[in-house]
């Protein structure tokens, strides 16, 4: 009989996820013990402290700690979960940034004051009345980004599934929170929360089956065990699919990301940046690991899948994001097409094409942030301007957002000088490395078309008269500009002198076994 | 063993298609509990002992009976989800299902070729709640804390969701009566109709003492319609000189 033994836990390679997650505990006791004037207040300087510190506890991490399994095996410490992690945190910073701001709208934040107060209603007017704002809302973003940085060092399908519902369940919640739109905005609350649970149980049933298979759900002993197999197996290949599935559900792939627009679009703006970028981030990251780590040796089996998926996602994306008028829509859809093109570098399956990934990733998030908190500060009376039509002439009543507006949707494009051009030869130099120049021919042509669709936007904010309805820009507070300005100048920098990040995802990109 | 597995197998699928196929929900989570009372009997016949017993008392007894709680409570009824907004999509999901189940269970059916048991698991630790504790407090500690997050996400979930601050002062008995009798309306209860009329009828006023009617007696909708009966000045005069008469007879007279 063996005794119980007890984990050995490295609490500083952990050290990142603790201060988060108790960051989080404690917002939760200050919901409780603070008097209301001054939550909002505690609950920022909270999360700006705990997201910060966790950042630099990374950095230390990462030059002092051995690579290797930690916490008993749970998680992986290695170069590429470290990079995400740090590009979770600076992404969450960022989109933290763009949440506080208050200025822009004048009733508040971007979230309901009471979400409990029915829309419309007589207690939603008293609670806009006197100001009220939802606080808990920081909480649920710190267990949300405690998750996100659990799900993408995960090693083994347990700790992955229960990073997964972390990170969705106040992702669930904070998609209905919104200030404006509030029926639109519950309305998507609940349809991204009854197809993340389906997708979720799909990912539990795959996991489930890859035990039944490999008598293990760690990452290396599954490996070990395709390793040894001779013949094909219907259990494990069953158990990747749905797996597969799960994961291309967060990313929002086709034909697994019907929810995105609809959630992009009713989620409060500044949510609608942080899955585009942090969450999108991380479920990339936790894809990667799980096909290169423990399903590497069934590359054969997943790669056409991976093929098909990102040529429709690429394909799609860009065609219907031709067809929108709503902004937030369309950016949307330009995520979906994103991740398209992320896949192309995943579906490449060697170290060229996981450092192309990683750079893609730190290109596509800072950028679609910045996008995100220009569409907060474009607004209409009632709200933010979200119809195309709104925006017309916007570049000669305010030429700088439009510039760095501009700018981001060059790099969405991929024009040369900015990072997405940088990422997108990446991504299309490993695939073709790979041996995969269908996918990249389909790539170009989707470029192609998300060309002439950023193009027509730049055309109407510059070159198209103000109609009566034209939206106005909201004078942001120097949160917003220091977020937006942030995704703008790595933009730029990025594509201009990519050198060092290229130099250092090359560096991680190697997952430890 | 196969005995009971063959039993408890069909039982649970039954449940299965039961929960499906019923049209109420109550019926359906009843269905639900058969499926779930099936799955543990087979834990604890493959000597998961602790895990059976959970199956009981956290999903059967807590959580099944807390949804049937709430289906009572909330009254869902049989019409409200029937109705398919899509159309073509249930045949649609009936076969992709079909389809998927078949896929699955053939992967599955083909492929299982070999099993430890529980046995010596279970005997690895010296029992099976032991074994189960040096998984969750060993190999697996920091899955079992970080669940902590998730009970905590979906405790304050709901309470943003459905907790509602008293945004305007309690309404008791005295504030609304104090209320009322600022507001200058009439403060007691109006006088029925027909009360000192000739009919008792509902649709004829009351008539205050001086004769005058009280239109407020007529029940609104009454009034609304314009049903209301005039009152017949003849017949009043006459019942007053009957009453008065009566009454000067009886006092001598006097009027």
């Amino acid at each position: 009989m063996t005794p119980i033994s007890v984990v050995d836990i490295d609490y500083v390679a952990l050290a990142p996820v603790i201060i988060v997650l108790v960051a989080a505990v404690i917002g939760v006791l200050l919901e409780a013990f603070l008097p209301e004037a001054a939550r909002r207040s505690g609950q920022l300087l909270l999360t700006g402290s705990a997201v910060a510190l966790a950042f630099l506890t990374v950095l230390i991490v990462a030059a002092s700690r051995p690579f290797g399994p930690i916490a008993g095996g749970s998680l992986m410490l290695d170069g590429p979960g470290l990079f995400l992690q740090g590009l979770i945190l600076l992404t969450s910073g960022t989109a933290i940034l763009i949440m506080a701001d208050r200025r822009v709208d004048p009733g508040g934040d971007a979230f309901a004051g009471r979400v409990s107060t029915l829309p419309g209603g007589e207690e939603e007017r008293e609670v806009s009345r006197r100001g009220l704002m939802q606080t808990e809302v920081w909480p649920l973003m710190l267990f949300c980004i405690g998750g996100l940085l659990l799900f993408v060092t995960s090693n083994d399908l347990l700790t992955l599934f229960i990073a997964l519902e972390i990170l969705s369940l106040p992702l669930y919640l904070l998609v209905g929170m919104a200030r404006r739109r509030r029926l639109l905005s519950q309305e998507a609350a609940l349809k991204y929360f009854l197809m993340g649970a389906l997708a979720s149980a799909i990912l539990l049933f795959g996991s489930a089956l890859a035990y039944a298979y490999a008598g293990t759900i760690e990452f290396a002993g599954i490996a070990e065990r395709i390793s040894e197999r001779t013949t094909a197996n219907t259990l494990v290949i069953a158990a990747v699919a749905l797996i597969l599935v799960g994961l291309l559900f967060k990313i929002g792939a086709v034909p697994f990301g019907q929810w995105v627009p609809d959630v992009y679009q009713g989620a409060p703006t500044p949510v609608t940046g942080f899955m585009a970028a942090a969450v999108k981030v991380a479920a990339v990251g936790a894809l990667l690991r799980v096909l290169y780590v423990p399903f590497g040796g069934m590359r054969w089996e997943w790669e056409p899948v991976l093929w098909i998926v990102a040529s429709l996602t690429m394909l799609i994306g860009s065609l219907v994001a031709l067809a929108q008028s709503d902004i937030k829509r369309m950016l949307a859809y330009s995520s979906i097409a994103n991740a398209g093109f992320i896949l192309i570098g995943v579906a490449a399956a060697d170290q060229v094409g996981l450092s192309s990934v990683l750079f893609y990733l730190l290109a596509y998030s800072v950028a679609t942030l910045a996008a995100f908190g220009i569409v907060t500060m474009v607004r209409v009376p009632t709200g933010e301007a979200t119809s195309l039509e709104q925006w017309a002439g916007i570049g000669r009543r305010s030429p700088l957002l439009a510039t760095a507006f501009s700018l981001i949707l060059l790099s969405f494009a991929g024009i040369p000088l900015t990072a997405g051009f940088i990422a997108k030869f990446g991504v299309f130099t490993a695939a073709i490395t790979a041996g995969a120049l269908p996918l990249v021919i389909v790539g170009i042509v989707a470029s192609a078309i998300a060309a002439a669709l950023y193009v027509r936007i730049i055309v109407r904010m510059y070159f198209t008269d103000p109609v009566s309805a034209s939206a106005g820009v909201a004078s942001p507070s120097p949160l917003t500009v220091a977020g937006v300005g942030l995704g703008v100048a790595l933009t730029v920098i990025l594509g201009v002198f990519p050198q060092p990040v290229l130099n250092l995802v090359e560096q991680t990109s190697i997952f430890v076994r | 063993m196969t005995f009971l597995f063959w039993i408890l197998a069909t039982l649970s699928v039954i449940g299965g298609l039961g929960m499906l196929l019923s049209r109420k929900a109550v019926h359906s989570a009843l269905w639900l509990a058969l499926t779930m009372m099936c799955l543990a009997v087979l834990y604890v016949a493959q000597s998961a002992v602790f895990l059976g017993t959970v199956q009981v008392i956290v999903y059967t007894g807590a959580v099944m009976m807390l949804f049937l709680f709430v289906l009572m409570l909330i009254g869902v009824s049989a019409a409200d989800s029937l109705r398919e907004s899509i159309r073509g999509q249930r045949p649609v999901a009936v076969l992709v299902a079909v389809a998927l189940g078949a896929t699955l269970i053939a992967a599955v059916g083909n492929a299982l070729d070999f099993s430890v048991g529980l046995q010596a698991a279970n005997a690895e630790y010296g029992g099976n709640v032991q074994g189960l504790a040096a998984l969750m407090f060993g190999r697996y500690l920091i899955a079992f804390e970080a669940t902590a997050a998730l009970l905590i996400t979906a405790a304050l979930g709901a309470t943003i969701l459905a907790h509602r601050e008293r945004l305007f002062p309690r309404q008791d008995q005295r504030t609304r009566s104090v209320e009322r009798f600022r507001s200058g309306v009439h403060p007691g209860q109006r006088p029925s109709p027909g009360v000192y009329a000739r009919h008792n009828a509902v649709d004829v006023p009351a008539l205050l003492p001086d004769g005058s009617a009280v239109p407020d007696s007529i029940p609104g909708p009454l009034r609304a319609r314009g049903t209301v009966r005039e009152i017949d000045a003849t017949a009043t005069e006459e019942v007053l000189d009957r009453l008065v008469g009566g009454a000067a007879s009886d006092t001598g007279g006097e009027r």
